[in-house]
């Protein structure tokens, strides 16, 4: 039995004429940072989409600890202790940051459904959660400021926050660096390390940016046009002839 | 301590609504009329929960309405029941009209949603028509108001019996509605209408969330119903129909959608406005029309809902502009691996 948290085998999803994934599979290791690259079009995101429920595959399975989900709803993903970010950040914009997490924490503890308020103990462990959530990312000031008001980086924090409320065994994030500053990329990248080194967490992360790739993952794989194209430690991903003529050579293209 | 002064200003809203038909018999309007007022804003708040609070446009809420209408009279004229069952059977029947278009209506949302409603809506109208032998179709169906038995109270209903058997119905849906709309259920019936993908991602079954909210609505516009149904002793299709749900949803907004007392606003302004432009001119959906255009102009969010942000914005001062706290503060363990990663 391996000790794989996740295992997508073979997962195929298509849009009308067009492949987006084919045939991908990938095992992510239980305490692993594993990240998932790609040109623009590569298919990372709609694979991202088929491991989380988003939608489901045309074809192929995915396994959860243990369990098959391929077709299982997301929210009922997120009580087997998976959780995930989006490019845009999902959030409530309205609402202030202790409210968005607030909902994940509430529903953590099964009262999310009652239609009376929580007794002082469960509120009290539920408003410590919060407290402690916040810290961990650093947003303690901005509790009770509206999160539409925040920096996009700071919105990211928030809604990494949120995906923790549920306290996952896995998070998935669809390139979180997606609109960030430098400077907001550093704090980023640092939370998303503290989540492997501190709170023992799996991470499956989309990105584009290599910078952040090399410094954070353990195992990497590449997609092209929808296929799997490699897969292997950083070192040998940087050593990839292949990856780097269809990885780099289109960046290179894109960027003239 | 704001909501402190929230909870007074709703007291003192019931305060005065206890000497209702006192300050109609001052003002002349009638005791009747007053019951009409209340017993729509019940219906209102129902909208509100699914308008309001999960933001789902809900245009088909009079045929929940019709429903406890009809229920309380069917009951009453073939079951011969009392005051009270006839309006636990309202309730009932505007339940089971619920629980029949859920299960469609929980696979759209947004204006799909409504329109939707707005489609079984007429149908259930229609039914109230056609279906004569039952209902009496168009010239409606006309029944007994029976007498009350419920612990001291017991005889025969006048008009100001009814309006506080309405009050007393308006004051419990009014607290439960405020005590909803703060519970988990209700923050989550927020974050719904905010962001329903992120609720999934949450773990948490938004179609179970927005099921037991087409059911509180329909608790609210079957109680409505069947309290209007006994106030007028008769029901008739019209009850149903969509300009009904129109209007339901036009005081919602009018009053604030998304705010506890706006239902209420809403339904002063609405029903009594009615009346009285109605008597000066018979022109009065221009006037009336003319009227709203103002007020979504003026209030765009309602006018309990933009008196609230008015306030709001005036006590946001003294807030700390910094959202961060400084990357040294948090954590020294983490400044460190940070300054490693970063070459």
């Amino acid at each position: 039995m391996s000790d794989a948290l996740l295992i997508a085998d073979a997962v195929s999803k298509k849009f009308g004429g067009v492949q987006a994934v084919d045939r991908v599979s990938i095992e992510v290791g239980r305490g692993s940072i594993h990240a998932v690259i790609g040109p623009n079009g590569a298919g990372k995101t709609t694979f991202f989409n088929t491991l989380s429920g988003f939608f489901f595959p045309d074809s192929g399975t995915v396994r959860f600890d243990g369990a098959d989900i391929t077709n299982e709803p997301n929210w009922r993903r997120i009580g087997r202790g998976m959780s995930r970010t989006f490019q845009t950040p999902s959030i409530f914009p309205d609402l202030s940051v202790h409210q968005n997490l607030l909902i994940g924490t509430q529903a953590k503890r099964g009262v999310a459904f009652r239609l009376t308020l929580p007794n002082a103990k469960q509120r009290d462990e539920i408003e410590a959660r919060v407290d402690e959530l916040l810290g961990f990312v650093g947003l303690a000031a901005a509790k009770s400021r509206t999160v539409s008001e925040l920096s996009h980086g700071s919105q990211r924090l928030v809604e990494i926050a949120m995906s923790l409320s549920t306290d996952p065994k896995l998070v998935l994030l669809d390139e979180p660096m997606a609109g960030l500053a430098e400077a907001e990329t550093d704090r980023v990248i640092s939370v998303i390390r503290d989540l492997h080194d501190r709170l023992g967490l799996t991470v499956l992360f989309v990105e584009h940016n290599m910078r952040v790739v090399l410094s954070l993952a353990h195992r990497i794989t590449v997609l092209d046009r929808g296929r799997l194209l490699a897969e292997g430690s950083p070192a040998e991903i940087a050593a990839d002839v292949a990856v780097r003529d269809a990885y780099l050579g289109k960046e290179v293209i894109e960027h003239v | 301590m704001n909501r402190n002064r929230g909870i007074i200003a709703g007291l003192a809203v019931l305060v005065v609504l206890a000497f209702g038909p006192w300050i109609g018999g001052i003002v002349h309007i009638d005791t009747s009329f007053l019951s009409e007022v209340l017993l729509t804003a019940i219906a209102a708040m129902g909208v509100n929960i699914l308008l309001g609070y999960t933001g789902l446009p809900i245009f088909g809420n009079a045929a929940l309405f019709g429903l406890g209408a009809y229920g309380a009279g069917l009951s009453i004229k073939n079951l011969h029941v009392g005051f009270v069952v006839a309006i636990l059977l309202g309730i009932a029947a505007a339940l089971v009209g619920a629980l029949i278009i859920a299960p469609f209506l929980l696979r759209r949302r947004n204006i799909y949603f409504g329109l939707l409603s707005l489609a079984f809506g007429q149908v259930f109208y229609f039914i109230a028509y056609r279906y004569s032998d039952v209902t009496g179709g168009e010239d409606g169906m006309s029944f007994a108001r029976p007498p009350i038995a419920l612990g001291p109270l017991h005889g025969a209903v006048d008009e100001t019996g009814m309006y506080y058997i309405t009050y007393a119905l308006f004051a419990i849906a009014i607290v439960s509605f405020w005590l909803i709309v703060r519970s988990p259920f209700g923050k989550t019936l927020v974050a719904i209408k905010q962001n329903e993908l992120r609720v999934r991602y949450l773990g948490l079954n938004a179609d179970r969330f927005i099921l037991v909210g087409i059911l509180i609505a329909a608790v609210y516009a079957g109680l409505a119903g069947a309290l209007y149904g006994l106030l007028l002793r008769f029901a008739f299709p019209l009850l149903l129909d969509w300009h009904e749900s129109g209007d339901f949803i036009l005081m919602t907004m009018l009053g604030g959608a998304g705010t506890i007392f706006g239902p209420l606003v809403g339904a002063i302004i609405f029903v009594i406005g009615k009346d009285i432009i109605s008597t000066i001119t018979p022109a009065w959906e221009i006037f009336l029309g003319g009227f709203f255009i103002a007020c979504v102009l003026g209030f765009p969010k309602g006018i309990l809902g933009s008196i609230g942000d008015a306030l709001a914005r005036g006590r946001v001062t003294a807030e700390p502009a910094e959202e961060l706290v400084p990357a040294v503060a948090i954590d020294q363990a983490r400044a460190t691996i940070q300054s490693d990663s970063v070459q």
